[in-house]
């Protein structure tokens, strides 16, 4: 009898100890990351702005007071969209996570074509950019995509050795684009032969800059590098060491460089050396959200959601200039709500895409004053 | 709570696990191999202490039967005989549970850490890098690449949970005692089976890398046992040897263990008799055990060296 109910009771402590392990892992669980929601950026053409929202839908603004001129569903079901949306001629054209990269008509919304039609690529994160009749992007297969912008066929690619995250900047013929393989590489935008390449001493998500003929990148050693852009040779690595990742763009203003990272400090490096020129600014919450230049002033968002303006003379901070938590006066309102997707300004007004995990605002801000002209809600309840 | 969860144990695991992966080539996989096994080293002590608490379980199974016996209308009585029985052979009846319970934080942790350290979407890696200390090793070797051998090691993998339940089944088969008995044998087989049908399933529920683990650490306990045990145990005598053989040393071990009845006696009327002071005295010569148990510890020990050949 003794020797069953032993058994019998460490059999129910076993199963007891499974059951909390399930339970464990499975609650351990939900507060992990495998979740795709998207940061899309806006881009303004013709007094018309376009984003990707939370619900996977790209929307059309009129910029002057938010009102909704259409939106259309990218899927089926949610497609998270990380990338910022490209205009050209008529067509708006985005990438999804679903791997998938769409042509809508600027003017009604209606879908025109899909890259590819019937399969899908691997999740494409990095932003869509066009121009001279093509759209480029990378993709998480490790491939810079080029396909023909009237009708979305494929003209070329060229792969690297990893994952592409980082959005391509065009500069004359030449694309420039960072991939998870450590290299940055500066390709023939016409044909995709590879112009130079230039290994960094870690992988590369944010998306480089051009300014006075140099590439400025930031990467995940922490260290940011300024490499001519026809050589690819390197001109300088910042002295100092960043205390996390580089993620969002850098920005150049004036010869200097103000680059933000995911430490909650803001880099402010001569573009010729790679000296500081002032200590590091420090908005205490990681920067992922790349900022903009606005008049003399570098607009930076927090994730906490806090949203500052850098003097380029004096490069002190602002006050917030908003709060993107705050609603009716009450700071803890809206406690997760954070800001990843880059900033967008047209004519002095800046516009900030806050999120939470299943709805998004959309602020318009005055960059002088700090006014906020309106917001809207692009989620609809 | 999980704030300081996130911020000691998970973050602690997360970074040894990224640092190591650095001076393994970046494979994530080989990390959660070398951290298996660091485990279970630094676990050794305790494994031992545990199979070793578990035989003597095994040999005590004659003296309880006789305090059944003994003690059949005396449900209380029985259980304060058997607790006595055990507390002077040093057995701890849930020592077995023990490393288990150790290991669950660690399971847990692992299963967090490979979530955000291989992290396959954007809003995850930005998450890792709040979790990141700043080491250079730590952010020169990420992203990992999340393949190894055949499996990738954020998704599920069937022949992985196949494996974990194999690797399991032998693990607790060099275990099991052999017994003649046919409910305590139907009840060894439940536990037999029980349990890698379980693992086997969240393996197949949670990612590769912490099926990885659950293998790796069931192969090594089989070596553990090996060494502790100095045979294949029960695997062995499944294997290689007829039950008949089985039961023979069964029954050896049980006429030995009652041959040491008057010992036992001795060492309770010791116990009543022994003072307070004199408790370090009895543990140093003893060690808390029974001496016919004390001949089974020097038995195991001697075949250490003189392992018996197997037919």
């Amino acid at each position: 009898m003794g020797i069953k109910h032993n058994r019998r009771l460490l059999a129910k402590v076993w199963l007891l100890l499974v059951v909390l392990l399930i339970i464990g892992v499975t609650v351990s669980g939900c507060y992990g990351t495998s979740k795709t929601v998207g940061w899309s950026g806006a881009i303004i053409a013709d007094d018309t702005l376009f984003l990707a929202s939370v619900e996977g839908k790209l929307i059309a603004l009129n910029t002057s007071d938010g009102g909704r001129l259409w939106e259309v569903p990218l899927g089926t079901s949610s497609v998270a969209v990380y990338g910022t949306p490209a205009v050209a001629g008529d067509l708006v054209y985005v990438g999804g996570y679903n791997g998938k990269v769409y042509a809508i008509s600027s003017s009604v919304g209606a879908k025109r074509q899909v890259y590819p039609v019937d399969d899908n690529l691997e999740p494409i994160v990095s932003g869509v950019v066009a121009a001279g009749g093509r759209v480029y992007f990378g993709c998480s297969d490790g491939k810079v995509y080029a396909l023909n912008a009237a009708e979305l066929y494929q003209e070329w690619e060229f792969p690297t050795r990893d994952k592409i995250w980082s959005t391509p900047v065009i500069d004359g013929e030449t694309i420039y684009i960072g991939s998870f393989d450590r290299k940055l590489y500066a390709l023939n935008a016409i044909d995709g032969s590879k112009r130079w390449e230039f290994e960094t001493g870690g992988a590369i998500a944010a998306t480089p800059v051009v300014y006075n003929n140099t590439v400025y990148i930031g990467c995940f050693d922490r260290y940011l590098y300024a490499v001519d852009a026809n050589s690819g040779s390197l001109r300088w690595r910042s002295a100092v060491e960043a205390g996390k990742w580089y993620w969002a763009k850098p920005m150049a203003y004036n010869n200097v460089i103000y680059a933000p990272n995911l430490d909650g400090k803001v880099y402010i490096l001569d573009a010729n050396s790679g000296g500081e020129v002032t200590g590091a600014i420090d908005l205490e919450s990681p920067i992922s959200s790349s900022p903009v230049v606005v008049g003399d002033k570098v607009i930076i968002a927090t994730e906490e959601g806090e949203v500052y303006s850098l003097d380029t003379t004096s490069h002190q901070k602002s006050l917030p200039l908003i709060d993107v938590r705050e609603e009716m006066g009450d700071i803890a309102k809206n406690t997760d709500r954070k800001i990843y997707a880059p900033l967008s300004a047209d004519n002095g007004v800046v516009y900030i895409h806050a999120q939470t995990s299943k709805q998004d605002v959309l602020y318009a801000l005055n960059a002088r004053t700090g006014v906020t002209l309106w917001s809207l809600s692009l989620t609809i309840e | 709570m999980f704030e300081r969860w996130n911020a000691g144990p998970m973050a602690l695991m997360l970074n040894g696990l990224v640092a190591l992966s650095h001076y393994l080539f970046g494979s994530f996989g080989l990390t959660i191999i070398v951290l298996t096994i660091i485990i279970r080293v630094c676990m050794y002590p305790l494994n031992a202490k545990q199979i070793r608490s578990s035989q003597a379980m095994q040999a005590l199974q004659p003296k309880i039967a006789e305090l059944q016996k003994k003690y059949a209308r005396d449900r209380q009585k029985l259980a304060e005989e058997q607790m006595k029985l055990y507390k002077q052979s040093g057995v701890s009846p849930a020592g077995c549970l023990v490393p288990m319970l150790i290991q669950m934080p660690i399971w847990i942790a692992l299963y967090q850490s490979i979530v955000r350290v291989l992290a396959v979407v954007p809003e995850g890696l930005l998450d890792l890098s709040r979790y990141l200390w700043s080491w250079s090793v730590v952010y020169s070797v990420l992203p990992l690449d999340n393949n190894f051998l055949w499996f990738n090691l954020v998704m599920p993998d069937i022949p992985l949970a196949v494996l974990v339940g194999a690797t399991m089944w032998l693990s607790q088969k060099m275990v099991t005692p052999a017994t003649t008995d046919p409910q305590q044998r139907s009840q060894s087989q439940m536990m037999l089976w029980m349990m890698p049908l379980l693992f086997g399933f969240l393996a197949m529920s949670f990612p590769s890398g912490l099926a990885l683990y659950w293998a790796v650490s069931n192969v090594i306990s089989m070596v553990i046992q090996y060494f502790v045990l100095g045979s294949w145990g029960s695997l062995a005598r499944s294997t290689a040897r007829k039950p008949v053989v089985a039961d023979k040393k069964y029954l050896e071990r049980i006429a030995h263990i009652e041959e040491s009845a008057a010992d036992i006696t001795a060492v309770e009327a010791d116990i009543v008799e022994t003072s307070s002071t004199e408790a370090g005295d009895k543990r140093q010569v003893g060690g808390g055990y029974l001496p016919s148990l004390r001949a089974i510890r020097r038995q195991s020990k001697r075949s250490k060296h003189h392992r018996p050949k197997r037919r």
